[in-house]
């Protein structure tokens, strides 16, 4: 790693300042965990980091709102698996987060970074994707509202300015709807999914009222899947209907290959896992 | 915490004893030294510049514009290095390693120059801005290929002549075979004529990396009148004879130092930094720090791959008449001790077994990748895991049970091994009913319904210890009573100290927890071939217990001198008081073991005694294979040892789990990607080793025996319990789901694409 400056700004919008939107040597820093790992490859070599650690606090904080939950951009994972209000509103985020990464990352990634960073490796993303999640953006012209669904524009890239950072995150609670996240390794069971599947869906076996069903870590970034979506909307769920849905997930991700598997073998995970997911998701994943 | 640690610490039977670690206080407080963290006033730091292409002729280097940055005092080529060492070749087995890439580069990674700072980030700037033209020459990886190939990795070989069973390595050209090992027995071609069944397969394994959890790490220090090195060295004494050889001084003039090593596996073993930070002293005048990161590990040193052709032939009732083995190792650029692993692993390639015509080839093989050395086994997991999945293939084929299979070949106590020693103190019988009964093998299996099938598997091998190797170790009994250790054995994580202490304490009749173990110190600690090979409990171990028997023996002696009566219970400070009139003097103990050996006949590879003692291991597996995934879940691993008598039980238990669990990783997923020779996973990102949630809930178990020519009846145990987990694993999900997996590791992926093949519709290329 080679040297660069640090600045600690006090507020999100000093942060923004000192941002560039055309120097791409200069990056906002959230838990670094991910930034450092492109710096030790020599893939990034920063002129200066702006470090969010010292903006106001409340960008660390989740609060229950009526609908759902906020959650500022550097609550980190950590703050998030524990929370009393995340395992109300949505315990979806609370199960992921158990299997996302280790304990000395997520005590220092942040939410913020987890987006930002476009990586379609990451857990939280599809996640919060398929609950409907909102961020609030800020940039020097002010706010705007992104659905995350929206956010991710390729692979490691996404729809924000340089000099836009994340502030917060909306979750829309659960209610009735169930939901769940399947994450699949193919090395160590801590490594970084070859697959990612989240699901969250309203009605029952009986009949699937509405579904949103993403993708990821096979695919070049978080992607919703539609067609297999239309496929399980209406008719009972039974082996033959998922069975259908798998296959129309199969055939409408995108894989890219790399060292946890190849594109054949990453379409047949999809086939099984957003089966296996929509089944969890009724069954109640714990 | 100090006074419950005394309570358990009772005088005698300090053999047998789960005394806890010497040292783990230290450790936990963050109190231990390591060489990674150490630093020395004045101290620069190097970072090295990498070569990107894996063969080649240097054209030029360009270090200008690293020169020009602001804090680089030195950036250093090899022509730099061969005006202060003007024969820059180091290496165990051939002097064939130059400090930093000479002419030619051999491997993807291999440093070409080196950046010299005070300030290591500065260092690793300015070594980003170095470049260097090649003229790029065909490059071979593979190790089947590296034999007959025409491209050579070096232009002629240059034996070392270091070890007494190496000593017939001759100069070579135009070859990439660095040893060629045989082993001639019996009559094979006539028997395989001769068989009812006859069964050949080629399994193979992939490229792996120790992960020491304290990367390699030096610090040289050079003055005109002696020079003193730092390092995370499994082997000090070899440390100096090389860098002494290197300089042309004598020994005495060199001091290594090494404190406690983050673990080692094999990857810091002989020579690894310390001859490229000795030169960037010389050349510094000020003391120089080379340590990697854990991403430059990739780049130092790695298991062999192995490709391993083994053929059998069997008479009519099931018992192997023949057997043929034709191993490849994958080298890398440079020999490293790959071509010991080749030869002394190689020679138990027919496994456990006994078989009256044998025909053994173990070839060490240079290619243009990373070098290889040992990790943990010594080349015999890779073995293992051809013989035993070969031995179950022919089982199956047999319609034999696989248990029974291996009763009726198995090399028994008072057999002839292969090479002609005969087998003793190697329970083979014992592990194998152990293993059976732990598995309830004779029970009935439920292999499961729907889309999860279970599977159970075993496997069963031996190797022999690294033979002949020395050690030696020195008691010191001061005027107080107090005694103090130097063995040069390096503590890396396997609880040497506390082993070695309590010999010194079960002879001199006092607490493990009062003697100390100095640290590796080549000034003073004496002479050992190094921390490899699970030889220290044995060798140093006897070295130890004979220092301790010499102390008490002369400490008997000044008691008589004294007059104190025969057994008297006189305090030893008491002795030195009278001897001396006052407290004053020493004891000293010496202890010196070497293990007869017979070398192996040249041509035929036979020897009467070949080894100092065998090792035993069995592993059982039971699995879950997902069969819509490929994914397989190992719910049962069973490991029976003949590990001789343990000296410290609750050490005995870590060295085996540890070893399973590494073992684990190397089976179902670790592996270094190779592109072109550029290893596309170089960090611990994407190279992901076995995390708790992998380790399957793990029986180990130890068979009672009595290793009758060791220290206190004991023998090694650092390795033994990674031999056969990958073949025990392989073998269950052949009993799963059918499928037969010959190379590893063994993931979701690979498993998966066997079993579709298997149902005739094989998974697509894409
Ligand atoms: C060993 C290891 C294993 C891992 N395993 C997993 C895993 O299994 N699953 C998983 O999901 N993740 C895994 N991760 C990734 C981890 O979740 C991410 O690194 C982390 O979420 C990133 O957050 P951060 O705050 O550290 O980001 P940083 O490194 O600080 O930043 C990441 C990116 O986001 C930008 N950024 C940061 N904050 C903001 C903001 N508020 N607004 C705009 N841009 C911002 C930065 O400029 C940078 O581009 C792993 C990481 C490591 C190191």
């Amino acid at each position: 790693m080679t040297p660069f400056e640090l600045a600690e700004p006090t507020s999100l919008k000093e942060a923004i300042k000192l941002l560039d939107p055309d120097d791409p040597t200069i990056r906002p820093v959230g838990g670094g965990t991910a930034l450092m790992l492109m710096m030790k490859a020599g893939v990034f070599k920063p002129v200066k980091l702006i470090s969010l650690r010292r903006i106001e606090n409340s960008y660390s904080t989740i609060a229950a709102t009526g609908d759902g939950l906020r959650i500022g951009a550097m609550t980190t994972l950590a703050a998030l698996e524990r929370s009393a209000d995340v395992k109300k509103a949505a315990p979806l985020i609370t199960r992921t987060l158990k299997t996302l990464s280790n304990i000395r990352v997520r005590n220092v990634a942040t939410v913020g970074g987890a987006l930002a960073h476009g990586d379609p490796h990451m857990d939280l993303p599809p996640v919060l994707m398929a609950l409907g999640a909102t961020l609030t953006v800020m940039g020097p012209k002010g706010e705007r509202k992104l659905a995350v669904e929206d956010l991710f524009a390729g692979y490691y890239e996404t729809v924000l300015d340089k000099d836009e950072l994340i502030a917060e995150a909306h979750v829309p609670a659960h209610g009735t709807k169930k939901a769940a996240y399947m994450k699949v390794t193919t090395g160590s069971a801590d490594d970084w999914p070859a697959l990612g599947v989240a699901v969250v869906l309203e009605g029952d076996a009986g009949g699937i009222k509405s579904a949103r069903i993403v993708a990821s870590a096979a695919t070049d970034k978080a992607t919703r899947l539609k067609s297999a979506e239309a496929a399980l909307i209406g008719g009972k769920v039974d082996d033959t209907l998922l069975a259908k849905v798998g296959d129309a997930a199969a055939d409408e991700a995108e894989y890219i290959a790399d060292v946890r598997g190849s594109i054949s073998y990453k379409r047949e995970l999809m086939r099984v896992y957003v089966r296996r997911a929509v089944r969890a998701a009724l069954e109640g994943a714990k | 915490m100090a006074t419950t640690t005394q309570d358990a610490a009772k005088v005698g039977a300090q053999v047998g004893r789960s005394v806890q670690r010497l040292e783990s206080r230290e450790k936990v407080t963050g109190r231990a030294e390591y060489t990674h963290t150490m630093r020395l006033p004045n101290m620069l730091h190097a970072k090295m510049f990498r070569s990107t292409v894996a063969h080649g002729r240097i054209k030029s280097i360009d270090t200008s514009a690293a020169k020009k940055v602001p804090g680089v005092l030195h950036v250093i080529t090899i022509d730099d290095v061969m005006k202060v060492i003007p024969n820059p070749y180091y290496g165990p087995a051939f002097h064939d390693q130059p400090i930093l890439a000479h002419e030619k580069v051999r491997f993807v990674g291999e440093p070409v120059a080196v950046v010299l700072a005070a300030d290591p980030h500065v260092a690793e700037e300015a070594a980003q801005l170095i470049t260097a033209e090649y003229e790029e020459l065909p490059p071979v990886f593979d190790e089947v290929d590296a034999l007959t190939s025409k491209v050579y990795v070096h232009d002629e070989l240059k034996p070392a002549g270091t070890f007494a069973d190496l000593k017939h390595l001759k100069d070579a050209k135009n070859t990439n075979m660095a040893l060629d090992y045989r082993l001639r027995k019996g009559d094979v071609d006539k028997a395989f004529a001769g068989a009812a069944h006859v069964f050949e397969h080629e399994f193979k394994t992939q490229k792996v990396l120790h992960l020491s959890f304290e990367p390699h790490a030096t610090i040289a220090d050079y003055r005109d009148t002696g020079v003193t090195l730092y390092t995370a060295s499994q082997g000090p004494s070899f440390v100096r004879t090389e860098i002494a050889r290197l300089l042309g001084w004598p020994e005495n003039k060199v001091r290594i130092k090494v404190p406690f090593l983050g673990s080692g596996y094999g990857s810091k073993l002989y020579i690894k930094l310390e001859a490229l930070a000795l030169a960037l002293s010389m050349i510094a005048r000020r003391p120089v720090k080379v340590a990697l990161t854990f991403e430059e590990m990739f780049y130092q040193i790695t298991k062999h791959p192995c490709t391993f052709r083994i053929k059998s032939g069997l008479d009519k009732d099931g018992r192997i008449v023949a057997r043929k083995c034709e191993v490849f190792w994958n080298g890398g650029a440079y020999a490293d001790i790959g071509p010991r692993v080749t030869q002394k692993s190689g020679l138990t390639a027919t496994g456990p077994y006994e078989i009256d015509n044998v025909s053994i080839d173990s070839y060490a093989l240079y290619t243009n990748v990373t070098p290889a050395g040992a990790l943990r086994g010594f080349g015999v997991p890779q073995l293992v895991w051809a013989y035993e999945g070969h031995t179950d293939m022919i089982a199956r084929a047999l319609k034999m049970d696989p248990v029974a299979f291996r009763r009726k070949n198995l090399l028994r106590e008072g057999r002839p091994h292969a090479t002609g020693t005969i087998l003793k103190d190697a329970a083979t019988e014992k592990v194998l009913d152990k293993l059976v009964e732990r598995m309830n093998w004779s029970q009935p299996f439920d292999n499961g319904s729907g889309t999860v099938k279970r599977g159970r598997g075993l496997g069963i091998a031996i190797k022999a210890v690294i033979t002949p190797t020395t050690s030696v170790a020195i008691v010191n009994v001061s005027g107080d009573g107090s005694v103090t250790l130097y063995c040069g054995t390096s503590d890396m994580g396997q609880g040497s100290d506390t082993a070695m202490a309590q010999m010194v304490g079960e002879v001199l009749n006092i607490p493990t927890e009062s003697v100390r173990v100095t640290p590796r110190d080549t000034d003073v600690t004496p002479y050992d071939m190094g921390t490899l090979g699970s030889r220290s409990l044995f060798h140093m171990g006897h070295a130890v217990q004979r220092a301790a028997e010499h102390a008490r023996d002369q400490l008997k002696a000044l008691a008589r001198e004294v007059g104190e009566p025969e057994n008297s219970n006189t305090p030893i400070r008491e002795l030195f008081v009278k001897r001396y009139g006052m407290q004053a003097g020493n004891v000293i103990g010496t202890g010196v073991f070497k293990p007869d050996y017979v070398p192996p006949a040249p041509g035929t590879g036979l020897s009467d005694n070949v080894t100092a003692f065998w090792m035993i291991s069995g592993a059982g597996a039971e699995v879950e294979v997902d069969t819509e995934t490929g994914h397989v879940k190992v719910t049962r691993l069973v490991n029976v040892l003949d590990i001789g008598k343990a000296i410290n039980p609750q050490v005995v238990e870590s060295q085996i789990s540890g070893a399973a669990s590494m073992q684990i990783g190397f089976t179902m997923f670790e592996k270094m990607h190779l592109d072109g020779g550029q290893v596309t996973n170089a960090s611990l990102a994407d190279y992901k080793i076995p995390g708790f949630h992998d380790i399957p809930p793990m029986e180990n178990i130890t068979v009672d025996t009595y290793q009758s020519n060791g220290p206190f009846g004991a023998k090694g145990v650092g390795e033994v319990a990674t031999f056969c987990v990958s073949p025990a694993i392989a073998n269950a999900i052949d009993d799963a789901v059918g499928v037969r997996l010959m190379e590893l590791p063994l993931n979701p992926e690979t498993v998966f694409r066997a079993i579709r093949a298997k149902a005739g519709q094989p998974l697509g290329d894409e």
